[in-house]
């Protein structure tokens, strides 16, 4: 099968309340803090501006955060960039959630700002209004990061000059795990998108 | 030039029974599948919903109590669909499994006697594969109410480009949990009595349970139906609302029929969910498409909403009305009821069909459309 060389133009890692980009470190939190005041913390200390931020739950504000420092590292997104994320807890954080709301006694309410982030795709949603993606999304849940699969099947989306770039994402975000590797896939760069290179960024360490 | 891609063989099972033909028969006769339920584990106030009766088919394999009700509904509709169709189990056969939100009922409920860890989709997976001796690995894809679909397009894409695949099984299917029936009361999107998709009087969704398989192959087999064409596109516009303009289906329909080489279209199965805003985006985005006059029908009042196997099990019944040449009407539906004028299916007539238009829409501003062939 021939396909069309794509190589990794930036990528993103957000691990142990640290923020890396293209292999060094860009910004360092409390290693003590908690996931959602880590992320408010870096939300400031990055200077983000985007009011909707605060109403998101912890796995898209990580996410959100990623794609962010992705854009000032390679620029706008292509309107056509396509999504191809997954993750092993899907969107667990707001399913813990809702879950105790609802099982909560004589207390229980269910909160319409909690359920519609029990979908793992809400992600991809805020990604695509906040950088006007009009393209493709999907997600996939697996074991574990799958470069074996992600590699051959992003090509595809690129076959018949489909789309310009791609960005994909392994975004695990619990109470108890932070595991974010957001990188941005195009016709031209440095790293070959491969099943090597990818798993060689997400194994390396922040410099 | 990539290989074609068929869908050769499908299964269903949902509250009106088992088997896609028979579920084909029972929409002819009008049968719906929803009541008004009070259940307390759903909810304390009566819901309207099209529940499978656990005591018809759940219990009907070897280990039951190892296996949650939804894995057990998976493990039946994939026993049925591998025995009528000799799919073989070996590493050469993908499974695509769609689901919005799988165990997501065991969460805070230690009665239900399964580990917590068991609500993650992989293990689910894991579980289904192992019972039923699959080689290869689940593929899970939860992208909200398109799931059904979208499964169905990445098997397409997996079968035509890589050389590991010779067929595919995609299987979708939600089970109703009180996670899920209390989200939607929050949302005050339920109707109170049977649906009615695109009716004037339309006063919100049903929920469904429903487990939908279907078998693809690049082999075309007799009746097998072609996956002409698929356009995928987000709305970037709201995370719980449709888009006022129907952008990203708007898009998702153009780049499906322009993949299809510009089909006439026989049918639209609609998503129709009966939300006043759901079918209001999809009039605007058909129209804007130009095929207001292309008789349209939504399956939601059957089956209610039955979330990750929506997309897949009204594609399999869109698929038997290509086979039978007979056009499944649009039940509940009696008003023209949005701003934009739809051709909605009111009798079901017999005439040849050749080319349907399949089309999802979710939570996330996702969308769907693809284009299914016969012939």
């Amino acid at each position: 099968m021939k396909t069309q060389r794509l190589y990794i133009q930036s990528h993103c890692t957000i691990r142990n309340r640290s923020i890396g980009v293209n292999g060094r470190t860009y910004w360092q939190g409390d290693p003590d803090a908690s996931l959602s005041d880590f992320l408010k913390a870096a939300y400031r200390g990055l200077a983000i501006d985007y009011p909707k931020f605060h109403k998101m739950d912890g796995l898209c504000k990580a996410v959100f955060i990623a794609a962010e420092l992705l854009a000032r590292e390679s620029g706008p997104y292509a309107t056509d960039t396509t999504l191809v994320f997954s993750n092993y807890s899907s969107s667990h954080l707001a399913d813990e959630r809702h879950a105790r709301d609802i099982h909560a006694g004589d207390e229980a309410v269910a909160s319409p700002a909690t359920f519609v982030y029990t979908l793992p795709n809400i992600v991809l949603g805020e990604l695509s209004i906040r950088h006007r993606l009009h393209s493709e999304n999907v997600f996939f849940i697996f074991d574990s990061f799958l470069p074996e699969f992600l590699v051959p099947y992003t090509e595809t989306l690129f076959e018949g000059s489909r789309v310009a770039g791609a960005l994909g994402g392994w975004t695990e975000v619990t109470e108890g795990r932070c595991d974010v590797l957001l990188y941005r896939i195009g016709t031209s760069g440095r790293i070959p998108h491969t099943i090597a290179g990818l798993k060689k960024l997400y194994n390396e360490d922040n410099e | 030039m990539r290989p074609g891609v068929y869908v050769v063989g499908d299964h269903i099972l949902s509250p009106l029974g088992k088997g896609s033909a028979y579920h084909f028969e029972q929409l002819a006769n009008g049968k719906r599948a929803m009541a008004p339920t009070l259940d307390p584990a759903l909810s304390d106030r009566p819901v309207v919903i099209a529940r499978i009766d656990d005591g018809q088919w759940a219990d009907e394999l070897a280990d039951a109590r190892r296996y949650t009700r939804l894995e057990r509904l998976f493990i039946r509709t994939l026993q049925e669909l591998i025995g009528r169709y000799d799919i073989p189990l070996h590493s050469r056969t993908l499974v695509v499994l769609a689901t919005t939100k799988g165990n997501v009922g065991l969460l805070h409920r230690p009665e239900a006697g399964f580990p917590h860890e068991r609500a993650n989709l992989s293990v689910m997976a894991g579980a289904i594969q192992r019972y039923l001796g699959f080689e290869a690995p689940f593929l899970t894809v939860s992208n909200a109410c398109i799931s059904g679909s979208l499964a169905i397009s990445v098997a397409q894409r997996l079968l035509q480009h890589s050389e590991r695949y010779d067929q595919a099984v995609v299987v979708g299917g939600d089970e109703l949990s009180k996670f899920i029936v209390s989200g939607f009361e929050a949302f005050q999107a339920l109707a109170n009595e049977p649906c009615r998709p695109f009716d004037r009087d339309r006063k919100g969704l049903n929920l469904g349970e429903a487990i939908a398989a279907a078998y693809l192959s690049k082999v075309p087999s007799d009746g097998a139906v072609r996956i002409a064409g698929v356009g995928s596109y987000n709305d970037a516009n709201h995370i719980s609302g449709p888009s006022r303009t129907g952008e990203g289906l708007y898009r998702s329909i153009r780049h499906a029929l322009s993949a299809a080489g510009d089909p006439s279209l026989d049918f639209i199965s609609a998503h129709g969910t009966a939300t006043a805003y759901n079918d209001e985006m999809e009039a605007v985005a058909f129209n804007r498409c130009g095929l207001g006059n292309i008789p349209t029908h939504s399956l939601k009042g059957y089956f209610g909403h039955t979330l990750g196997a929506s997309g897949l099990l009204e594609t399999i019944l869109g698929i038997h009305s290509l086979r039978n040449g007979r056009l499944i009407p649009s039940v509940g539906f009696h008003e023209q009821g949005t701003t934009e004028a739809l051709n909605i299916i009111t009798d079901g007539v017999s005439l040849p069909l050749r080319t349907f238009l399949k089309t999802a829409s979710g939570f996330g501003g996702c969308n769907i459309a693809s284009v299914f062939q016969i012939g």
